[in-house]
């Protein structure tokens, strides 16, 4: 679903300049996809919802914005918006992950990483540095998990709100 | 050292336990289960059984030992390298292989074609049943929908056991979700004309089967038993798998409580002020709860990581709560994981890690507490599941 229409997009959204955002816009909507990469502008939240083919919902909390879309396959998906527009955290819970290469950018490697075990035992994946944060868990039908960068996260608000 | 040689002892007694299909044992519904190491001895927590699978309506089968028994998926997917026999794989309509990916909550992953088995557990037997074969030689590899940058468990070492044996508490690993039903079609199955795969809506009858609601009698769930360890841990251990709930003398429901879940099988962990999606997952190799920044247990060094390693065991209490609001407490402890994994004991009560968004009821939860797995749909003396109950 998601991941394989967003292909296009996946490599632009590593490029983190607004200036070049704003030129790739059109490039966007011919090749149109769902998620803006983590730290990057929420630009497209209708096209995600458009995408999953589901239904969006907005609320606002202390200092951000969250924007929910909940599709009919039992995925739902939360960005987290700053007051600037900027998406500082992305959660997922359903039956699939989100296409992560894309979600992550250039942090993907970085989890990657984290994610390989030399030893097989199976837990859910934790990733903290002083630039990403990333939690994974879950089970067959009900996979969950966020990422977020704490950097990006507006003074005012507690991590922990990201679930 | 008297430690050390126990669980050796044991460890070769479990790995010789593969029971042959033409002898069930005595009661037809009481299937071994060793936890431990695992078949590759790379592992702690875990949990493992033998499994027969044959051509489907023939006597030509197979016995593979070293299944993990997994409560947190549905479905038997054995790697192709262990599978000896020929089964028929399953085509769409149009003649093209279909194949299945399971993504685990550790971002490893399995792929490969789906094929067809006869599976066969202590007298139980589920006939024609839709298994998947992990890792077939030459067959087109996992598109990225599938892998995510994730772990194949493409061999023995790197999934730390033969195949996967999931028995949680659904028929399907997908069910309507992926039947075209709805849309978008979420990416677990595949079609796989002309070499590459997309994906594709697959019919729940040719989806991923949990053996066990197949079986002819017993197929209402299962019980898993395991016996309680002391806080150093053991070696390997043996248990029971019991097929069917209240259908027998050997299965019933007694003081157990029941916890209903909700349609992804969750149902309600709270610790402290915080509530939380909390399930039991046999395939997770300790207890994952919370995180550092909600309870200050501090996480393991690199080589260890993944688990907590508190200075001295830290005991806590939650309580669990079903969607019907049946609910109890629950004590557990997180020891030091560096200092169980020094013992050289593979099997843990008090073994943990974070988790932030629920409480993962690992295999620790499993140790000396009998738990029973409603399956969805079928009715039981404890109710029609899917459940869990204890």
């Amino acid at each position: 679903m998601l991941r394989q229409r967003c292909q296009a997009r996946g490599n632009q959204a590593q490029r983190a300049a607004t200036a070049l955002a704003i030129a790739l816009t059109t490039v966007w909507l011919a090749a149109p996809c769902a998620w803006a990469a983590l730290g990057q502008s929420v630009e497209s939240v209708a096209e995600d919802q458009r995408q999953m083919r589901g239904t969006l919902r907005s609320s606002q909390g202390q200092g951000f914005q969250m924007q929910e879309i909940a599709s009919e396959d039992g995925n739902t998906v939360r960005q987290y918006v700053s007051p600037a527009g900027t998406v500082f955290g992305v959660s997922w819970t359903g039956p699939t992950v989100p296409d992560l290469a894309l979600l992550l950018g250039p942090y993907f490697d970085e989890f990657r990483a984290a994610a390989y075990s030399p030893v097989r035992r199976h837990h859910p994946v934790t990733l903290r540095t002083e630039h990403l944060v990333i939690q994974t868990g879950g089970h067959v039908r009900a996979l969950r998990g966020r990422v977020y960068l704490p950097s990006l996260v507006p003074a005012s608000v507690a991590a922990g709100i990201i679930q | 050292m008297a430690l050390l040689a126990a669980p050796l002892l044991t460890a070769c007694g479990g790995q010789t336990n593969g029971s042959p299909a033409a002898t069930p044992a005595p009661a037809g519904n009481v299937q071994p289960i060793q936890a431990g190491a695992g078949p590759a001895n790379n592992t702690v927590d875990g949990l493992f059984t033998s499994v027969t699978i044959c051509v489907p309506n023939t006597s030509n089968c197979q016995t593979i030992d070293g299944v993990q028994v997994d409560t947190g998926s549905v479905g038997l997917r054995l790697l192709a390298t262990q599978v000896s026999l020929t089964l028929p794989r399953i085509n769409d309509a149009s003649g093209n292989q279909v194949a299945n990916c399971a993504a685990f909550m550790d971002l490893s992953y399995a792929w490969g074609p789906m094929a067809l088995a006869d599976v066969r557990m202590a007298g139980e037997t589920a006939a024609s049943v839709p298994i998947q074969l992990m890792s077939v030689p030459g067959f087109p590899s996992a598109p990225n929908s599938c892998s995510q940058g994730g772990t194949p468990n493409d061999s023995l070492s790197s999934l730390g056991a033969r195949g996967i044996l999931g028995l949680g508490l659904f028929r399907q690993d997908c069910g309507p979700a992926c039947s075209g039903a709805y849309v978008p079609v979420p990416p677990l199955y595949f079609t796989c004309p002309g070499g590459s795969c997309a994906v594709a809506a697959m019919p729940v009858a040719n989806q991923l089967q949990n053996p066990v609601w197949l079986f002819s009698q017993d197929n209402n769930g299962l019980l898993i038993q395991l016996p309680s360890v002391p806080p150093t841990g053991t070696g390997t251990l043996a248990g029971s798998l019991i097929f069917g709930i209240g259908t027998q003398t050997n299965n019933a429901l007694g003081s157990a409580r029941v916890y209903l879940t909700n349609n992804g099988g969750d149902f309600t962990t709270t610790y402290g002020s915080g509530t939380y999606s909390g399930f039991l997952d046999t395939g997770s190799n300790g207890i994952f709860f919370l995180d550092d920044s909600t309870i200050g247990l501090p996480d393991c060094p690199t080589q260890d990581k993944g688990y907590s390693c508190p200075a001295t065991t830290m005991n806590y209490t939650a309580t669990n709560i079903g969607i019907d609001g049946t609910s109890a407490p629950v004590s557990f402890s997180i020891a030091n994981a560096q200092t169980l994994f020094q013992t050289r004991n593979v099997v843990f009560n008090n073994l943990g890690g974070p988790d932030s968004g629920s409480f993962d009821w690992g295999m620790p939860f499993f140790l000396g507490r009998p738990v029973f797995i409603g399956i969805e749909g079928q009715s039981s003396p404890a109710g029609i599941g899917p459940f869990w109950a204890f």
